[in-house]
């Protein structure tokens, strides 16, 4: 999350919305918010029903949850994806600003 | 295992979820407007 936050700034530039989904409950989500001064949008999703539309995956050796991030173009469209691997798998933020780079310079809205 | 997992170039699957402020929020709702990074996270604990 600190990643995220720490590079917002990006995503506000390139008109993208920047949404995280979570096994949390409300009032964790709050605290974390809070917490960590998050100026994006967080969803909890306690009872998962988001996660599994999205496959997120489980693995119990691995503690639970796997990360799974995406890029949705203008149109719905999926145009990125990344399961990851393990909790140290994370696409660099760099990736998420090029495809959205690429996704603008498509629609002509930058 | 990976055919099961959702690929570029499929469409989102579309959903509403509250979030911490109590706003519903739609994904089809960004359609024509913005794209949208969605992260799904592993969870605070």
């Amino acid at each position: 999350m600190a990643r995220f936050r720490d590079s917002y700034e990006g995503f506000v530039e390139r008109g993208a919305e920047l949404l995280a989904v979570g096994p949390d409950g409300l009032e964790q989500f709050q605290r974390y918010w809070q917490r960590e001064g998050l100026s994006f949008i967080g969803m909890p999703d306690p009872g998962n029903s988001v996660a599994k539309l999205y496959k997120q995956e489980v693995n119990l050796f691995k503690f639970g949850r796997m990360p799974m991030n995406c890029i949705i173009d203008l149109d719905g469209y999926i145009r990125y994806i990344h399961y990851s691997a393990n909790r140290k798998d994370y696409p660099d933020m760099e990736i998420f600003f090029d495809v959205i780079d690429e996704l603008n310079k498509a629609s002509n809205k930058v | 295992m990976s055919s099961l997992l959702l690929q570029t170039g499929e469409l989102a699957p579309d959903f509403s979820l509250e979030n911490i402020n109590g706003n519903f929020i739609r994904l089809s709702d960004y359609r024509g407007k913005k794209p949208v990074v969605l992260s799904f996270l592993r969870g605070f604990i």
